[in-house]
C-alpha cells in the first residue's frame, strides 16, 4: 500500500481539479454566439444619424445568418459596421440582397430569411418586417404606393408601400431576378427554372404592366439576364452571364422598350469571365459593370470596351455601384468570402484610387442616401 | 469484480493477432448485456507499433445504448464534433483536419460515401456496435489511405460464452424524443447470432432564444425518425477457423431544421437516408499465422427534397480485404494484404453513372531489435482506375525503457495520400477531373504510462502524444475566378496542423465505491499557410469550426449497484472567419446519468435518469444553429443473461 500513496495523492488532486473545473464552466451564462474579436466602437453614446452616405449591403454567407450593413459617413469619412445589429440588438439575417431607399424608410430584401426589413432611416431602427416571399430577390419602387419584389421561385410580389404589405402576386412561371421602370411598364428579367439546366431554362424579359399588374409582353434574351438598366436615351439595357456553367458568350443587349425590340446584341468573348453587376451613372451616359476588373462604357458606344478601368489585379470584385453626385465607382472586394470585405472608392474619369473602406461579410450591395 | 488484469501483459507483448476483434474474443467477450462492472484495462491497443490506438469498450457504451455515434466522441475521445444540433448533421473533426480526413468503419467496412467522402455521424447508432476503435494520425494507413486526422472503427464481437442474452431498452426523452432498443444474442461455443434493433424518433421541437425574432420560439420543423436492423452471424470451427457474415440496414428520414435567422420559414427541407450493409468474412487462426479475409457491399441511397430542389444520389461500393500474418520468423512479423474496393455511384448531379476501383497492396513490418525496442514499417499503395499513385509509407518506433514499469514512448513518421471525393471529380459543371490528391506528411511523439497497485484495486493509465502535420494542395470548393456564381474544388490550400493530446483513465476501488476519470484534452493549431486571394490575411490562421483547445472529461461512481456518470465538456472558441477576426466563444457543457440495476437470478432491471446541458446553457455549435438547453431523458431497460459459466 505504501507505494500507492503518491499516486492516491495524484488522484486527488486530479478529482479536485476536475470539480473545479466544473464549477468554473458552469459560471458562464452569456449565450454562446458568432462574435468579433474586435467589437466596434459602441456609437449608443454618441447617436449616428444615417443622413448623410452610403449604406453598404454585406451579403453575408448563406445559412450563417451574418448579413449586416455598414455605413459610410460622408461627414467624418469613416464607416460604421453593422449598423441594423446596434440599433435593433439583433442581426439582419441571411443574404442581404440590395436596400431601397423610400421616404423615411429602407427597404432591405434579405434572400434566405425570406422578408424584407423595413427600417427608419435616421436611426436604423426596425420599423416592420413584410414576410411572405421565397428567396425574394429585387425590389423597385412604381409610385409612392406600391412596390415589386422579384423571387426565385416564382410570383412577383405587389408590396402596399402604405401597409408594408404584399397585396397581390403576378403569377410568373419561374425565377424573376432585376427589375426596371419605363413608362407604366416594369421590365423583369427571369432566368428560368431554377431546377433545371441552362439548356432548359427559357431566360426572359417580362414586360408588366404596373397599373393593372399584369404581364402583357416578353421578350428572349441572352442565358441569366442578370442586370437590367435604362440609359438617358431612353434604351434598355440587359446584361446576360451566358451562364453560369458558361453555357453561351455572355451578351449585353439593348432593347428599345417602346417597339419591344432587341436593337443591339453586344456579345462578350466566352473566356471564362461572366459579367455582371450592371449599373449606370446619374446622368445616364454611361454603364458600368464588372469583368473581372471594372468596365466603363458610354452608351453611345459601338462595341464593349477591350480594357477595364479598373483591374482586378487578382482581387475578387463582387458588388459595383456609381455615386450618384460625384460619380465616383465604387466596388467591392469580397476576398476569400470567409472574412470581412472591403471597399474601394476610384475617381470615374482618372481611375485613380481615392478610399479604401472595410465592410461586413460579402460586400453585395450599395445604397446612396438623397 | 476485477477481471480481465491478465491481459494487460498480453497486450503489451507482440500480438499474434493482427486484429482488434481478435483481441476482444480471448477477452471478456460481449459485454454489453452485462451489467457494468468494475474493469481494469488498458484504453490503448499495443499492436501497430509506434502508432496511437485507442479503444472505448463496451463497458462505457452502456450507459448510453439510445446515444449515437457523435456523442460518445464528443464525451469520451480528443475528436472535436461539428454539430448542428440534436439528430442533424454532425461531422468529425480530427486532430484539425476536416471531416473528409477522418475515415468511419464498421468491422473494417468503410463507412463514409464515395460522393462526400465523409459520414454525417449522428445516423450511428451506439446500440449497433460494442466497441469502438480509434487510429489516430498515421495509424491510419493501416486500414485506408487519405484519413489524415484518423480512422474510427466500430466493432461487433461474440461472446463465446453466450446461451442467451436478451435485451429491451426503451428511453423517453424530451421534446417527444423516444429511443428503443432490442439485442438478441443466442447461441453455444461454436456458434452465435445476434439479431440489434434500433428506432429513434423525434419531434425535436425545443426551446430557444432566437435573437433575430428576439424571443424564446421552439425549434421548427426538426423532426427524424431512425431505424436499423442487423442479423449477425459467427461460426467457430475448432478454435482455427472462424466465419462470420453480418447484414445491417438503416434508415433516417430527417426534417432538416432551418437557421435562426430563417426560423419562421414555412418552406421545408427534408432528407432521407436508406443503407444497406453486408459482410462476409472468414479468419484462420494459429499460432504465428493467421488469414483474414473479407468482402462486403455497402449500398446507400439519399434523396433531398426541398421547395427548389429534389434529387438523388445513390452510392455503392463493393469492398475485399484480405490480410495475412506470418510471424514465424524470430523477431519478425510479417503482415501482408490487398485491398480492392469498387464504387459505383447514381447521381441526379452526375452526368451518367460514375465509377473507381481502388486497388491497394499493404505491407505491414514489424521488427524486434530488442525487448526494449521494437519497430514497424507500413507501405501501402494505391492503384486507382489502373494508375499507380505515389507510395504512402510509414514508420513507427516504440521504447520501453524499464522492464518493471509499463512507460512506453512511440515515435512515427508518415506520407499520406487523400484522392479526391467523386462528387468533388464528378459534380455536374462544378466537378474538377484534373484535381491532384491531397499530400500529408505526418510525423508523433507519444508517451504512455500504466499503473496497476499490487493490490489490484487500482489502475492509472497516462497517455501525451503530440504531433506536427502539412497537408499540401488541399482540395476546397472556391469560387471560380471570374465567375463568383460557380464554385469549383481546387488544390489550394496549404495547412500546417499541430497539437498535443493528454489523456489520463483512472480506476479505483475503494471502500466499496468503484471510482473512474476518464479525461482528455487536445491543443490544436490548426493554420493555413497559403494566400489565396490577394489581402486576404488567412495565413497563420487558425481554420474556421477548429477548436484550439478542448476537453472531455467523466467522472463515473458505483456502488450499491447505483452508477453515476458526471461527463464535463469544456469547447474552446472556434473562429468563424478565415482572417480570424469572429469566433464562436468558447462553453462548457455538463451531462449526468444516474442509474439503479436491479438483479434478479438471471434477469437484470435498469432504471436510468439522464440530464443533458445541466446548467441550461444557450449556446450553439455552429453559427445560427441552435441547440437544446437542458433536457431530460429516461431509460427503463430489461434484460436476461445465460451464460456457459
Amino acid at each position: 500500500m505504501k507505494s500507492n500513496k503518491p499516486i492516491i495523492y495524484i488522484i486527488q488532486q486530479l478529482f479536485i481539479v476536475s470539480v473545479f473545473t466544473f464549477f468554473l464552466g458552469s459560471c458562464s451564462k452569456a449565450p454562446i454566439r458568432e462574435t468579433p474579436v474586435d467589437p466596434p466602437p459602441d456609437t449608443t453614446v454618441t447617436p449616428v444619424t444615417y443622413k448623410n452616405g452610403i449604406f453598404i449591403i454585406n451579403e453575408g454567407n448563406f445559412n450563417w445568418g451574418n448579413a449586416s450593413v455598414s455605413f459610410i459617413d460622408n461627414s467624418t469619412n469613416t464607416v460604421i459596421q453593422d449598423i441594423f445589429l446596434k440599433a435593433n440588438q439583433r442581426g439582419l439575417g441571411d443574404v442581404a440582397q440590395a436596400m431601397t431607399i423610400y421616404k423615411d424608410y429602407g427597404l432591405i430584401v434579405v434572400n434566405n430569411s425570406n422578408r424584407i426589413e423595413v427600417v427608419t432611416l435616421k436611426d436604423f431602427k426596425s420599423y416592420t418586417s413584410i414576410s411572405g416571399f421565397y428567396s425574394p430577390r429585387y425590389l423597385e419602387l412604381i409610385d409612392s404606393t406600391k412596390a415589386y419584389v422579384t423571387s426565385l421561385k416564382e410570383n412577383i410580389a405587389v408590396i402596399d408601400l402604405s401597409t408594408f404589405t404584399i397585396t397581390k402576386e403576378i403569377p410568373t412561371p419561374t425565377w424573376t431576378e432585376v427589375l426596371a421602370l419605363f413608362d407604366h411598364q416594369m421590365f423583369v428579367t427571369s432566368v428560368g427554372d431554377f431546377t433545371l439546366s441552362n439548356e432548359k431554362r427559357k431566360a426572359q424579359l417580362y414586360i408588366i404592366d404596373t397599373q393593372n399588374d399584369v404581364t402583357v409582353d416578353s421578350i428572349m434574351t441572352g442565358k441569366e439576364p442578370m442586370g437590367i438598366v435604362i440609359d438617358k436615351k431612353q434604351k434598355l439595357w440587359v446584361l446576360c452571364t451566358g451562364g453560369y456553367d458558361f453555357y453561351e458568350a455572355p451578351s449585353m443587349l439593348r432593347i428599345d422598350p417602346v417597339l419591344r425590340v432587341v436593337e443591339k446584341v453586344f456579345t462578350f468573348p466566352n473566356d471564362g469571365n461572366l459579367p455582371k453587376k450592371l449599373c449606370i451613372n446619374s446622368t445616364r451616359d454611361t454603364i458600368y459593370f464588372i469583368k473581372d476588373g471594372v468596365y466603363q462604357m458610354p452608351v453611345t458606344a459601338n462595341e464593349i470596351p477591350s480594357a477595364p478601368v479598373i483591374k482586378s489585379n487578382g482581387r475578387v470584385f463582387y458588388g459595383l455601384s456609381i455615386h450618384p453626385s460625384n460619380g465616383s465607382i465604387f466596388v467591392s472586394d469580397v476576398l476569400d468570402y470567409v472574412q470581412d470585405g472591403k471597399i474601394y472608392q476610384y475617381n470615374s474619369s482618372s481611375g485613380t484610387l481615392l478610399n479604401t473602406y472595410k465592410a461586413g461579410r460579402i460586400p453585395a450591395a450599395f445604397c446612396f442616401t438623397n | 469484480m476485477i477481471k480481465s488484469t491478465k491481459y494487460l501483459g498480453y497486450f503489451l507483448s507482440v500480438s499474434f493477432f493482427f486484429n482488434f476483434n481478435w483481441n476482444s474474443v480471448a477477452q471478456s467477450g460481449k459485454d454489453t448485456l452485462h451489467l457494468p462492472e468494475f474493469e481494469v484495462k488498458s484504453n490503448y491497443i499495443f499492436d501497430n507499433l509506434g502508432f496511437k490506438r485507442v479503444k472505448l469498450d463496451s463497458i462505457t457504451l452502456i450507459p448510453h445504448i439510445n446515444a449515437d455515434l457523435s456523442t460518445i466522441l464528443t464525451e469520451y475521445s480528443t475528436i472535436f464534433i461539428k454539430s448542428y444540433g440534436n439528430g442533424t448533421l454532425s461531422t468529425p473533426s480530427f486532430r484539425g483536419t476536416t471531416a473528409q480526413h477522418t475515415q468511419v468503419e464498421w468491422n473494417g467496412i468503410n463507412l463514409n460515401s464515395p460522393m462526400l467522402g465523409q459520414i454525417d455521424l449522428s445516423l450511428v447508432p451506439v446500440s449497433q456496435f460494442d466497441g469502438i476503435e480509434i487510429l489516430y494520425g498515421a495509424a491510419g494507413i493501416s486500414r485506408t489511405s487519405g484519413a489524415f486526422g484518423g480512422v474510427i472503427n466500430l466493432v461487433t464481437n461474440p461472446d463465446w460464452n453466450n446461451i442467451a442474452h436478451l435485451l429491451v431498452a426503451q428511453t423517453i426523452g424530451s421534446f417527444d424524443n423516444y429511443t428503443t432498443d432490442v439485442n438478441a444474442a443466442l447461441g453455444n461455443r461454436f456458434f452465435q447470432s445476434h439479431t440489434k434493433f434500433n428506432f429513434s424518433s423525434g419531434l425535436n421541437d425545443f426551446p430557444y432564444y432566437n435573437d433575430y425574432l428576439g424571443k424564446y420560439v421552439n425549434q421548427q420543423n426538426a423532426s427524424f425518425k431512425i431505424y436499423g436492423i442487423s442479423q449477425e452471424f459467427f461460426w467457430k470451427l475448432k478454435d482455427k477457423h472462424l466465419f462470420n457474415a453480418k447484414v445491417w440496414y438503416s434508415q433516417a428520414d430527417r426534417d432538416l431544421p432551418p437557421t435562426t435567422s430563417n426560423a419562421d420559414s414555412a418552406y421545408t427541407e427534408k432528407l432521407s437516408d436508406k443503407s444497406l450493409r453486408a459482410v462476409i468474412e472468414y479468419k484462420y487462426v494459429e499460432p504465428g499465422l493467421n488469414l483474414l479475409a473479407h468482402s462486403a457491399i455497402s449500398d446507400q441511397a439519399m434523396k433531398y427534397r426541398s421547395l427548389l430542389i429534389s434529387s438523388n444520389h445513390q452510392p455503392n461500393t463493393w469492398i475485399n480485404r484480405i490480410r495475412f500474418t506470418y510471424n514465424r520468423i524470430r523477431k519478425l512479423s510479417l503482415k501482408p494484404g490487398i485491398d480492392f474496393n469498387y464504387d459505383w455511384v447514381y447521381s441526379d448531379n452526375y452526368e451518367g453513372m460514375k465509377t473507381r476501383s481502388t486497388l491497394s497492396l499493404f505491407a505491414e513490418i514489424n521488427y524486434e531489435f530488442n525487448k526494449k525496442i521494437k519497430s514497424s514499417l507500413v507501405v501501402r499503395d494505391d492503384i486507382i482506375d489502373g494508375k499507380f499513385m505515389p507510395v504512402i509509407p510509414a514508420i513507427g518506433l516504440e521504447y520501453k525503457p524499464f522492464n518493471k514499469i509499463n512507460l512506453q514512448v512511440t515515435a512515427n513518421a508518415a506520407r499520406n495520400y487523400r484522392f479526391p471525393t467523386l462528387n468533388e471529380l464528378y459534380w455536374e459543371i462544378s466537378g474538377n477531373p484534373d484535381l491532384k490528391p491531397e499530400t500529408n506528411y505526418i510525423t508523433e511523439l507519444g508517451l504512455i504510462y500504466n499503473l496497476t497497485s499490487g493490490n489490484k484495486i487500482l489502475f492509472l493509465e497516462f497517455t501525451l502524444s503530440g504531433y506536427y502535420s502539412w497537408i499540401y494542395d488541399m482540395i476546397v470548393w472556391t469560387p471560380v475566378e471570374g465567375n463568383s456564381s460557380l464554385w469549383r474544388p481546387e488544390n489550394v490550400r496549404q495547412v500546417n496542423a499541430r497539437g498535443f493530446e493528454i489523456g489520463t483513465n483512472i480506476d479505483w476501488q475503494i471502500l466499496g465505491f468503484y471510482l473512474g476519470l476518464k479525461a482528455n484534452y487536445t491543443f490544436c493549431r490548426s493554420t493555413n499557410e497559403k494566400s489565396i486571394v490577394p489581402d486576404d490575411n488567412i495565413v497563420g490562421k487558425q481554420l474556421i469550426y477548429v477548436p484550439v483547445d478542448n476537453l472531455n472529461s467523466t467522472i463515473s461512481l458505483q456502488r450499491w449497484k447505483f452508477y453515476f456518470k458526471y461527463n464535463f465538456l469544456f469547447v474552446g472558441k472556434r473562429f468563424t472567419s478565415t482572417d480570424n477576426s469572429y469566433y464562436m466563444p468558447a462553453y462548457s457543457l455538463s451531462n449526468i446519468i444516474l442509474g439503479k440495476n436491479f438483479a434478479l437470478n438471471n434477469f437484470i432491471l435498469s432504471l436510468q435518469v439522464q440530464i443533458n446541458n445541466l446548467f441550461n446553457i444557450d449556446y450553439q455549435s455552429v453559427a445560427s444553429r441552435p441547440m437544446a438547453g437542458i433536457n431530460y431523458s429516461f431509460t427503463l431497460k430489461f434484460s436476461f443473461i445465460k451464460s456457459v459459466d
